[in-house]
């Protein structure tokens, strides 16, 4: 009789689970004796941990390093008498971020989504360091509207896309290259165009150093580790051997090797008076370096696919370059989409690494910083623990993007 | 063309569109293939049977150039496979394939799977290459299942729509290599269906296969392979009711 009230389609609906706090806590927290021993103990550490954390970073810490050094995480030695001997040239840097803005709000009109947090949360973070409570004369208010402006620059990228048909999707490819291209102008300068005097690559630093390169770098890398991927399989004797060299060299030496090396190694492969210099150099080798490593992820997707992938491809008249393009490097970078991003995740990381050659990364701001002022040295615990929640934000959020480009293109669900 | 070759038995004809003549294959040491000579109409349904190992599914696979063969010629429709890379492509456009394991593309709806290839070999436009992807899906039974990913299907209508993928290349002739062999057995009726319907449409086929009853029911020929050679060639009829070698009615024995 109970069956009369099944729904119509003789399907029952799914078995309800209720439970109370009390029962939940019992299922998952103290389902045995030694679960419940393990939940308190792990408990009390991480409240132990807490208090004390927490106790330190608002009672103990003293926190003015980050706030002294303040700009000089973002831009380096950039803005600095040195660097732009009589000129202001905070501007620069902030108008490159304002295209990235602009640039992140058309991808976001674009995408959607994920892009619109990404796009969202630089403007909004952006516009908050206006409102940092500097006084006027270490924080003008120059520098705070260019801050405030990424607001308008954002839904100005985002309307550009939905409101007009301007822009589409090859576009902001298009205008991304020109962007970062437009930034590398921004800060080196133009001999003889005024308030745009060279600034020497030797004064660019802090985050800005390690976006640029990390940048230059993961664009770079994914088509030159695919070339090398695919030259690595490639039944050419010459063109094998060749891509096994590199790619066997550049992952077998270190990459402080490689970046000392760079110094004198790289100049020999440009002509004499080829424009070169350090930043340049040292991207040229992360962008080699990593490049290694991502052929070897990407051989190992292509590696996974099944024979019969490119058999059916081939039975359907397409020919050899085409089943590659259409067929395989499609699927294998979707199944190793995990590994690239750590790949990425790693060269952001070793973007502080050029410190060797003598660049101030946003790190080695800080650290040279405290050794200038020894007054600060017992500040170094609060100096790296704020460096460490930099870098960990920039890693997170690229985690976080590839987390949803997977979701989105159903890798491990079909 | 029309070479007699009554050394083999065989008589070549200008209505031949498949012509094997001693093929040899070897993997390594091993030989697959010895001396396949064979011959197959325009039109023809030919069911390859045999015991596993015997080399049936690397003669189907040497049609389409899958697997090179070493010794011989084959001659598809008047061209002859030779190393020559466009004289490859040329037969493969025109030889449509059907896998044990489907092969479907993962990463590509059923509409994309289907249009990928008349689109991008044939430069046919994307709307015209649905138009015929949709009629092929219809003419398969699944024309709602256009815009699913593979996995979302199950296996006998993945089967369908490797058939219908093969089919929008319109080709002449087409291999099916054990295509219900990897289906679940209520599945299997469903894809013998769609390829009852193209034998009855007087495409020319290939079918390597377990299915006795279908091969029974749509051959014109049927070739029974053993150890990589040809050990009956013969009418549908006389093979089961009257097979010329023992070797043919030992396996027979073993399976019917």
């Amino acid at each position: 009789m109970a069956l009369n009230n099944a729904p119509s389609s003789g399907q029952l609906p799914p078995a309800r689970y209720e439970a109370g706090v009390a029962e939940w806590m019992r299922e998952n927290l103290f389902s045995s004796w030694f679960n419940g021993a393990l939940t308190v103990a792990s408990s009390v550490i991480v409240l132990l941990a807490a208090w004390f954390g927490l106790g330190w970073v608002f009672t103990t810490a003293d926190w003015t390093v980050i706030v002294t050094i303040g700009g000089g995480f973002f831009i380096g030695q950039y803005n600095t008498e040195l660097a732009c001997p009589g000129q202001e040239c905070f501007w620069r840097p902030q108008a490159g971020l304002l295209l990235v803005t602009l640039l992140l709000g058309m991808v976001w009109g674009i995408v959607g989504g994920v892009g619109k947090k990404v796009a969202l949360s630089v403007a909004v973070v952006s516009a908050v360091l206006a409102f940092l409570p500097y006084d006027l004369e270490s924080m003008g208010l120059d520098v705070r509207i260019l801050l405030l402006a990424n607001l308008p620059a954002v839904f100005a990228g985002y309307a550009l896309v939905r409101y007009t048909s301007l822009i589409t999707a090859q576009r902001v490819i298009t205008f991304g290259v020109i962007v970062f291209l437009l930034i590398l102008v921004l800060l080196r300068g133009i001999p003889g165009v005024p308030g745009l005097q060279p600034v020497s690559v030797v004064s660019w630093g802090g985050l800005m150093l390690n976006l640029l390169l990390a940048v230059a770098g993961i664009v770079l890398s994914l088509p030159i580790g695919i070339a090398l991927a695919l030259g690595r399989r490639s039944n050419l004797p010459i063109v094998k051997l060749l891509c096994v060299v590199f790619i066997e060299i550049f992952r077998g030496v270190p990459l402080i090797t490689l970046l000392f090396m760079s110094q004198v190694l790289v100049p020999l492969a440009f002509p004499e008076d080829f424009p070169q210099n350090s930043v340049f150099r040292a991207a040229i080798i992360i962008t080699l370096f990593s490049s290694a490593y991502m052929a070897e992820n990407i051989r190992g997707g292509l590696q996974a696919l099944s024979r019969g992938q490119v058999e059916a491809a081939r039975a359907l008249g397409l020919a050899g370059w085409q089943t590659t393009l259409l067929i395989e490097l499609p699927q294998a970078i979707r199944n190793v989409i995990p590994a690239i991003v750590g790949q990425f995740i790693a060269l952001f990381k070793d973007t502080s690494l050029v410190y060797i050659i003598g660049m101030l990364d946003v790190v080695e701001i800080g650290r040279a910083f405290i050794q200038g002022n020894p007054e600060y040295l017992g500040n170094a615990r609060e100096l790296f623990i704020f460096l460490a929640i930099v870098f960990w934000i920039f890693t997170y959020s690229m985690s976080y993007v590839s987390g949803r480009i997977e979701q989105h293109m159903g890798v491990g669900s079909r | 063309m029309a070479t007699a070759m009554a050394a083999n038995g065989n008589t070549e004809t200008a209505e031949d569109i498949i012509i094997c003549r001693n093929v040899n294959k070897w993997f390594g040491n091993f030989q697959a293939l010895k001396d396949v000579t064979t011959t197959v109409k325009r039109g023809e349904k030919i069911v390859i049977v045999g015991p596993s190992g015997s080399g049936k599914s690397t003669f189907i696979r040497t049609i389409n150039r899958l697997e090179e063969h070493q010794g011989g010629d084959i001659i598809v429709d008047g061209i002859e496979l030779t190393k020559d890379v466009r004289n490859i492509d040329a037969i493969r456009s025109e030889v449509g394939m059907v896998f044990q394991q489907f092969n479907l593309f993962p990463h590509l709806t059923v509409m994309d799977n289907i249009t990928l290839a008349p689109m991008k070999v044939r430069r046919w436009s994307r709307s015209q290459a649905e138009e015929v992807g949709l009629e092929l899906l219809t003419r398969v039974g699944i024309p709602e299942q256009a815009d699913k990913y593979p996995s979302e299907l199950s296996g006998g209508q993945q089967q369908r729509v490797a058939i219908a993928r093969a089919l929008a290349m319109q080709p002449k002739i087409m291999l099916f290599d054990e295509p219900t062999s990897a289906l679940d057995p209520e599945m299997i009726n469903e894809v013998l269906d769609a390829m009852r319907e193209l034998a009855y449409s007087g495409m020319t086929m290939m079918i390597v296969t377990h299915e006795i009853g279908f091969a029974r029911e749509v051959a014109d020929k049927i070739i029974m392979m053993d150890e990589g050679r040809i050990v009956e060639e013969n009418t549908a009829n006389d093979f089961f009711d009257n097979p010329k070698s023992d070797r043919t009615r030992l396996f027979l024995s073993q399976i019917l």
